[in-house]
């Protein structure tokens, strides 16, 4: 994780601190707030609101902290904070008229999976063209996507966090967090796709493997 | 030695890819990638959309947002 804080795992003694509440958080809590922001970025989709939402959220992580158990996992903790201060304050302006029934849409009611059939030369230009693919690209398709899968997306591969953890934050089954993880991968990369061939980036599979697949088997 | 094959490949890919598997599931999962090329490509675009939304998601928070958040804490704090 690039951002991840060395204090952390860190051990702290709780009963006779030696420096004061404040002192900690700002030690323990504040080396996240570029990743919160990033992940507010991604809930709130504008930079005024995401700001709003982290500080809301370092307000109320503050005002709780005496709770937080020392030694347990803090980044799970002020996620699970910012998710709820997100849905509370923000989610009611700007829901999307498919929330809360998005994880019963059947797949093909989502579209994609076409790509499912294609062939192992189509994924290997799939992938080279993704991996060209301009940040905002990536951004605005992130946007697009339902925002539960686009969250699930965001825990997982930008935090890593595991599925338990993710189930944790965002207050559902670990079976739920799959499916919008994978669905939200899925939609993601189809659109992906679709963004390479329009700006003309071959995902056609005419580029030649490099001769190293001769006689592997299935 | 017996190969999972490329279906329990591709069902379990994803959660092969977040480390969500048992040791001996993933080694198997492994195992086959290694020697199947269609799961090896489909392992590929799955790490390179991994990545791809990582370098995009970077983000540092504005200064401001920094100095307004450390101010709070101090009012805060002083008010309690």
């Amino acid at each position: 994780m690039a951002h991840a804080p060395v204090t952390e795992e860190s051990e702290v003694v709780t009963e006779a601190p030696v420096v004061d509440v404040r002192t900690l958080f700002e030690a323990q809590a504040i080396p996240f707030m570029d990743q919160l922001y990033a992940a507010g970025l991604r809930m709130t989709r504008n930079p005024p609101d995401a700001a709003d939402l982290v500080q809301e959220t370092f307000v109320k992580a503050f005002a709780a902290f005496a709770q937080f158990q020392q030694g347990t996992n803090l980044k799970a903790w002020l996620y699970r904070i910012l998710t709820n201060t997100f849905i509370n304050s923000y989610r009611k302006k700007q829901r999307d008229p498919y929330q809360g029934t998005i994880d019963e849409l059947e797949d093909w009611q989502l579209g994609g999976a076409e790509s499912v059939t294609q062939g192992r030369a189509t994924r290997s230009a799939e992938a080279e063209a993704i991996d060209h693919l301009p940040d905002s690209a990536v951004k605005d398709a992130l946007q697009a996507i339902p925002e539960d899968f686009r969250m699930a997306v965001y825990f997982a591969d930008v935090e890593g966090f595991s599925y338990q953890e993710i189930a944790d934050i965002m207050k559902t089954p670990v079976g739920t967090v799959m499916s919008r993880l994978h669905r939200g991968r899925r939609m993601l990369r189809d659109l992906l796709s679709e963004y390479a061939v329009e700006r003309g980036i071959n995902t056609s599979g005419s580029r030649v493997q490099p001769a190293t697949t001769e006689s592997k088997k299935k | 030695m017996t190969d999972c094959g490329c279906e329990k490949a591709k069902a379990e890919l994803e959660e092969y890819l977040h480390n969500e598997l048992a040791k001996a599931d993933a080694a198997d999962i492994a195992e086959h990638i290694a020697n199947c090329d269609d799961c090896t490509s489909d392992a590929h675009v799955g790490a390179v959309l991994t990545q791809a939304v990582q370098r995009a998601c970077r983000e540092t928070a504005p200064s401001d947002l920094r100095d307004q958040v450390m101010l709070t804490l101090r009012t805060l704090q002083s008010n309690h």
